[in-house]
């Protein structure tokens, strides 16, 4: 796979616009500006993953990462939020020796990490010898089968008709039990996050930490379950 | 574009650096598969290092979320390397990928609960305040 002309270009912006807003949500002080900078980081990927020609992806990266994981994230810093963050009086980072020792620890990793992408790329290279040039107009008499859109400018693809196909066909059991487990997260989602005073009145509290909280606040009696 | 700026190169660099950027230069014109997984590198160190350092537990739980989407774009960009090479089953990537976001959801929605139910009972979303495991 090589990029070339504007999609080169939309590369480097799109990628250097991903690793930014990455470093800027690791480093503001505020989380709201962190969540936004990830919305951001997410976006840049997900238009890398259309020149991937992933657009599939990228739409249900958009949709769910950014639509819904994103807007969960802000309810519950909105829910937490600590004012004494972006006051400026609090420390965000930890103490100094555990940020020097994982920023070593992550030059390593870097390090570790584009060298290997380095010597595997070559070995891949080896087995694969095509030229950017070869390999462009291959993907040319590619798009010359696909059919012509409306507006006769450009082309239809099938990329998302496939990845459907494939799926269906070989991936329908792990996507039932990928729907299960979602519903498994909701309604444990929904366990934790409530409050005793729910809890409470679901009887489903432990009867001596009941005991213990109606001592320090007789609101709770009144949720004592009748049934006794 | 790069016509205007090729003479003054030229003017400005001896012969083996001249060598090396047009290399260089080539190269950047012609991102391939390696510039993805590079980028996808350095998406997955930034969100390391957030983990390691950070103390604010939401911000941890993005960091998170970072780390993931870098691997999904190392997927991406491999189904892509394979599809062009002609193998049958490029499309498993996309589908490791589907299956990566969701997971990611269900994680967020867990790791939330959590955070709320933590800051019903602690008042703090600062990690080396929660320490009731330690001793």
């Amino acid at each position: 796979m090589t990029l070339s002309g504007y999609e080169a270009l939309f590369f480097w912006i799109f990628g250097l616009a991903a690793i930014f807003a990455g470093l800027l949500t690791v480093m503001a002080r505020n989380a709201v500006h962190s969540a936004l900078f990830l919305i951001s980081s997410l976006v840049s990927v997900a238009a890398l993953f259309i020149l991937a020609r992933a657009e599939f992806i990228a739409g249900v990266q958009i949709l769910v990462y950014v639509g819904g994981v994103m807007v969960l994230f802000l309810f519950v810093i909105m829910l937490v939020n600590v004012s004494a963050e972006e006051r400026g009086q609090e420390e965000i980072f930890n103490n100094q020796r555990q940020v020097t020792a994982s920023l070593i620890f992550c030059l390593l990793l870097v390090g570790g990490v584009l060298y290997s992408v380095n010597q595997g790329y070559q070995g891949l290279k080896a087995l694969h010898p095509t030229t950017p040039e070869v390999a462009a107009a291959q993907a040319a008499t590619r798009e010359q089968s696909l059919p012509t859109s409306a507006t006769g400018s450009s082309k239809i693809t099938n990329d998302s008709q496939g990845l459907g196909g494939v799926l269906y066909r070989y991936a329908s059991l792990p996507f039932e039990i990928a729907s299960v487990l979602l519903l498994v997260a909701i309604i444990g989602s929904v366990m934790l996050a409530r409050t005793l005073r729910q809890e409470a009145s679901a009887d489903d509290v432990d009867p001596e930490t009941l005991q213990d909280e109606i001592r320090r606040d007789s609101e709770f009696a009144r949720l004592e379950p009748k049934s006794e | 574009m790069l016509n205007f700026f090729n003479p003054i190169v030229t003017l400005l660099l001896q012969e083996g650096l001249r060598a090396r950027f047009d290399l260089m230069r080539y190269a950047a014109a012609n991102p391939d598969l390696s510039k993805f997984l590079v980028i996808g590198a350095l998406l997955f160190i930034i969100g390391v290092a957030g983990v390691l350092t950070r103390r604010n537990i939401i911000v941890i739980f993005m960091s998170i979320e970072l780390i993931l989407n870098a691997a999904n774009l190392n997927f991406i960009a491999f189904s892509r390397y394979l599809h062009e090479m002609g193998s049958v089953n490029a499309a498993a990537g996309q589908i490791f990928t589907v299956f990566v976001i969701v997971v990611a959801a269900a994680e967020a929605a867990i790791g939330l609960g959590i955070v709320i139910a933590l800051y019903r009972n602690k008042e703090t979303i600062w990690v080396d305040e929660i320490d009731l495991l330690k001793w």
